[in-house]
């Protein structure tokens, strides 16, 4: 488990970590933080969505703050909404995913393998309302 | 993805970004609703989607810093299985509740950006630290009284 390794980590700080998403989501947000201390102009919210029919995000942590969206486990409570739309009535899910790919370069065509850690994949289906009010069914993908 | 030659830095961070950015849908776009199939009561899923066109924003830093990324697409598949625990979730402060189902969670994927492409091992040799799938309600379906 990450968790696991995140804590043997924390008790031997000479032992090097990958530095997944999500943990470095907490360092990131560390550091909009500060920026939104020095330069709050940086972030003033602007509720404008593209059109009415388009699903409204969920309020969201406080914690990640501009961004309208929950970390459960890390950033938040493990119990934290997997859902990133509001007004939404269906099914979701959530997974931290680990595992290995191989890139190719298609200029060269040298090939290596790369870990991916904690990819971050979430699914929404149901009725939504979106901007203008009206339920709608529909499915949405987080990537 | 991280490059272990390099520190273990981050190299890719797919997504479809903030729109509008800082404050607007969180890497999330509508998708076919044959996309997903789920059995929530089993925590049973399979969420798939073909050619996605999302950006490669690097490492998350640029993608929380509204970088503007570089065209990319995604092919995945993840599919939830097993039941390590049941919970029923009202979080009045957040505006939802849910009826969960914990388990584990594979998937494979594919991309292409820029220059390189991307296979990932056969989805049986990936791994999840977190996985739930269920039904939820929240905003106007969530009752607060």
């Amino acid at each position: 488990m990450r968790q696991d390794r995140l804590l043997r980590a924390l008790r031997n700080p000479r032992k090097r970590l990958p530095v997944s998403r999500r943990r470095f989501i907490r360092t990131s947000l560390g550091t909009l933080a500060a920026g939104a201390v020095v330069g709050p102009q940086l972030f003033r919210p602007q509720m404008a969505y593209a059109a009415g029919t388009d699903p409204i995000p969920v309020p969201g942590s406080p914690n990640l703050a501009p961004f309208h969206v929950w970390a459960p486990i890390f950033v938040d409570s493990i119990d934290a909404e997997p859902a990133t739309i509001t007004n939404f009535n269906g099914v979701a899910g959530i997974a931290y995913l680990n595992g290995n790919v191989t890139r190719t370069n298609l200029k060269t065509g040298a090939v290596d393998v790369l870990p991916f850690l904690d990819a971050d994949m979430r699914f929404m289906q149901g009725v939504y309302r979106g901007a203008d009010g009206k339920p709608r069914q529909g499915t949405f993908g987080f990537v | 993805m991280y490059d272990p030659s390099l520190g273990f830095q981050q190299v890719n961070d797919f997504n479809p970004g903030i729109n509008p950015y800082p404050d607007g849908l969180f890497w999330t776009l509508q998708i076919p609703d044959d996309s997903v199939s789920v059995h929530p009561g089993e925590g049973g899923a399979i969420y798939k989607v073909s050619n996605l066109q999302v950006r490669d924003f690097g490492d998350i830093g640029s993608a929380f810093n509204g970088a503007p990324g570089v065209p990319a697409t995604v092919s995945f598949e993840v599919r939830w299985s097993g039941v390590e625990q049941r919970l029923h979730i009202t979080d009045r402060a957040a505006g939802f509740a849910g009826q969960f189902v914990r388990g584990g969670a594979q998937m494979s994927w594919s991309a292409v950006s820029g220059d390189y492409s991307y296979q990932s091992d056969a989805l049986e040799t990936s791994s999840s630290d977190f996985a739930e799938t269920g039904t939820e309600r929240n905003g106007v379906f969530f009752p607060r009284s």
